[in-house]
């Protein structure tokens, strides 16, 4: 059976006026089926937060369509707020009142019927292991804390989407593999859950589809394993040494069946299509020119690599190199 | 090294401050604020005066003395050559003194008959006012020797002595329900959009008008608790005496009444800021220019006529003259019910305005 979209964006735009003109949107389409967990990845800047924004009804497109649940985001903004938990990227908790109170707040302003309300506080509290912190003012939570808090807080209504931009930011990995656990209950329970990051393993241990965001535009759109096979990599042989030359790297090349080599800080990546037969003449070229290893390891691309692959620029470097790209907040 | 750390500070600082031209102009504009509204509100030359004149019975015909009196009075200029007096005949005594019970005028002039035995003038004035009352004294006086008449004068205090820490001790109790909407008021809507705290609630399906008036009413309670407080402090320290228990009510309703105005209109002037310093700014502007115009400190007679246009549309001079007329005076529902429609009147614009100009989105 053929899958409900509940989310359907079609030719978004928006551009931003102002000092400086940015189009945060260029032209997206696409569309997020009914209970599945939608990446949307990309790295910062990229536009998902704002994509988030409009989709969420706090900020309207410049042209295009969006619809969240049937409902246009542009003319039934009340009807999407109805149905719809945001954990925003910055933090929205209320620094003053205590967890509690947070959670009370906004279960009051999303109609959460009173007789349910405390014990559904209280089991939120509960998911994020807040019990013991129930009425201590948010301010004297630690990051890790108050982000959990922001997350069970964004589904304290049971909303039937939940966007989380962000989620795991800042968190240490225990609190990161605790929200995943959150995030696939939930979604466990029929929650479509649009999520934003900019960690390849989050959006590929959790995403059923994701989405590549780059400068706007929509680079691919697939599912992580179709993602990675699109990839005409095969492995990515690993190889960290401790002093090498280039001669000795560009003696590796010679090895049939090696795609391409990269070296970087003491690493040695190579592609190749088959890992396991290659691997032992390298080691033999390794042994003849004395050069030491320090680790070796065989691993399937990444979505990472998928990234770098589509792009043609790393994560971690765009992040520097991308000063066009302000954060841009409101 | 201390030295270019604190160039860094400096530099820091004043970067903010160019960035921010709002705040300058508004540096600038206070003290010319200050300058021409508080100059000329304060101390102006008092004019037109409401006062009856009334010739005593039994007459035939209106005594010299009448007749000399008011003409004095009624040609009595200023040096601005704008009349002091705004001189109304009346009658008979009754109703002369109906209307001054009534605040419409500020003092009665009763001109003895010809077959008076003493021969008294009786002045009755409001002497809840500020300056007024002696002005009309001293006027009145000159009037009765320029007519060459050793008549004395004898005169009443309607509301018997009152001093002016008492006359201001009222216009007090709204500026401490103006320093509360001023300090409280709408600030924390714009803390939740500067703190980026608004994303959250915006994307819930609370409505504009849930935002705002939960904000009114929580600047209301806090206006009326100061109101309230600076109220039974007023009367310790200036000695009020009221006199009966209904005018403890009606003084609570106007507070809440006045809370509940100002406040709106703090909260829906906050509806359209995004920058708490330009608020606090314009705020501050705004509602010392309502207090100054008030009639709390000065009456609104010393006004010139371009500033006093301003207190019709002002709920701070509305709360004002409400206090004013029960506490000094006593008088009851009757007389301050025009006030309180008033003050309804501008609530209800306001809190209209607030909610519709709320921005529900982040742009």
């Amino acid at each position: 059976m053929e899958k409900e979209d509940i989310i359907i964006i079609d030719h978004l735009f928006k551009e931003f006026s102002g000092k400086k003109h940015v189009i945060a949107v260029n032209d997206i389409s696409f569309r997020v089926e009914k209970g599945e967990i939608f990446g949307l990845l990309g790295p910062n800047g990229a536009g998902k937060s704002t994509l988030i924004r409009i989709l969420t009804t706090l900020i309207s497109p410049t042209s295009g369509k969006a619809v969240v649940n049937s409902f246009d985001v542009v003319t039934h903004p009340e009807e999407i707020r109805r149905i719809i938990g945001v954990c925003p990227q910055n933090s929205t908790l209320d620094l003053e009142l205590t967890a509690y109170d947070n959670l009370e707040f906004f279960g009051k302003l999303t109609d959460v019927p009173e007789a349910e309300l405390h014990l559904r506080i209280y089991k939120l509290l509960a998911m994020a292991g807040l019990t013991d912190r129930a009425q201590m003012p948010v301010s004297t939570l630690s990051g890790g804390m108050r982000r959990k808090l922001e997350i069970v807080r964004a589904f304290i209504h049971s909303p039937l989407i939940l966007f989380l931009d962000e989620p795991t930011i800042g968190l240490d990995p225990e609190s990161r593999r605790e929200v995943w656990h959150q995030i696939n209950e939930l979604n466990d329970e029929e929650t479509t859950i649009i999520l934003t990051t900019h960690y390849m393993d989050e959006a590929e241990k959790l995403c059923n589809r994701v989405a590549f965001v780059d400068k706007g535009v929509l680079i691919s759109l697939d599912t992580p394993e179709n993602l990675k096979h699109s990839l005409s990599m095969g492995d990515i042989i690993d190889i960290g040494v401790d002093d090498y030359d280039d001669i000795f790297v560009k003696s590796l090349a010679v090895i049939r069946g090696i795609d391409s080599i990269e070296q970087k800080n003491h690493r040695i990546l190579v592609s190749t299509r088959e890992g396991t037969r290659i691997l032992p003449h390298l080691l033999a070229r390794f042994e003849e020119a004395g050069v030491r290893m320090i680790s070796i390891s065989i691993r399937a691309p990444s979505l990472e690599d998928v990234f770098i692959s589509l792009t043609g620029r790393n994560f971690g470097a765009d992040a520097e190199s991308a000063p066009g790209n302000p954060g841009r907040r409101r | 090294m201390i030295l270019r750390a604190a160039i860094a500070i400096f530099r820091r600082d004043f970067k903010k401050f160019l960035s921010n031209p709002f705040a300058i102009l508004m540096t600038l504009f206070m003290p010319i604020m200050y300058l021409v509204i508080f100059g000329n509100a304060m101390g102006g030359t008092i004019s037109h005066i409401p006062v009856g004149i009334v010739q005593d019975t039994p007459y035939i015909e209106y005594t010299p003395l009448f007749d000399s009196v008011e003409h004095t009075l009624r040609y009595w200029n200023s040096s601005k050559s704008s009349r002091i007096i705004e001189l109304t005949v009346f009658p008979d005594e009754q109703t002369a003194k109906n209307v001054l019970n009534n605040g419409k005028i500020d003092g009665v002039i009763i001109i003895p008959s010809e077959i008076s035995k003493t021969g008294e003038v009786r002045l009755y004035e409001d002497s809840s006012e500020y300056v007024i009352p002696g002005m009309i004294e001293s006027a009145l006086s000159a009037a009765v020797a320029m007519a060459g008449s050793k008549n004395p004068v004898h005169i009443e205090k309607i509301y018997g002595d009152i001093d002016y820490i008492q006359f201001f001790g009222v216009g007090v109790i709204v500026m401490a329900i103006f320093m509360t909407t001023m300090m409280g008021g709408g600030i924390a809507l714009i803390r939740d959009r500067e703190m980026g705290i608004i994303e959250g609630y915006l994307v819930t399906p609370v409505k504009r008008s849930s935002i705002i008036l939960g904000m009114i009413g929580s600047g209301t309670v806090r206006a009326f608790l100061a109101g309230s407080i600076i109220f039974f402090v007023a009367l310790l320290l200036t000695g009020i005496d009221i006199r009966s228990p209904s005018s403890y009510l009606l003084v609570f309703l106007v507070i809440a009444v006045s809370s509940l105005g100002i406040t709106s209109l703090m909260v829906s002037f906050a509806s359209r800021f995004s920058n708490q310093q330009e608020y606090a700014a314009s705020s501050a502007f705004i509602n010392l220019l309502l207090f100054m115009t008030s009639g709390a400190f000065y009456p609104i007679q010393g006004m010139p006529d371009w500033l006093r246009w301003l207190t019709v549309v002002n709920p701070e001079a509305y709360a004002v003259h409400s206090l004013r007329s029960i506490i000094l005076r006593g008088q009851g529902l009757d007389i301050i019910g025009v006030d309180l429609l008033a003050l309804g009147i501008f609530t209800a614009f306001t809190i209209t305005l607030g909610i519709s100009t709320y921005r529900r989105t982040l742009e």
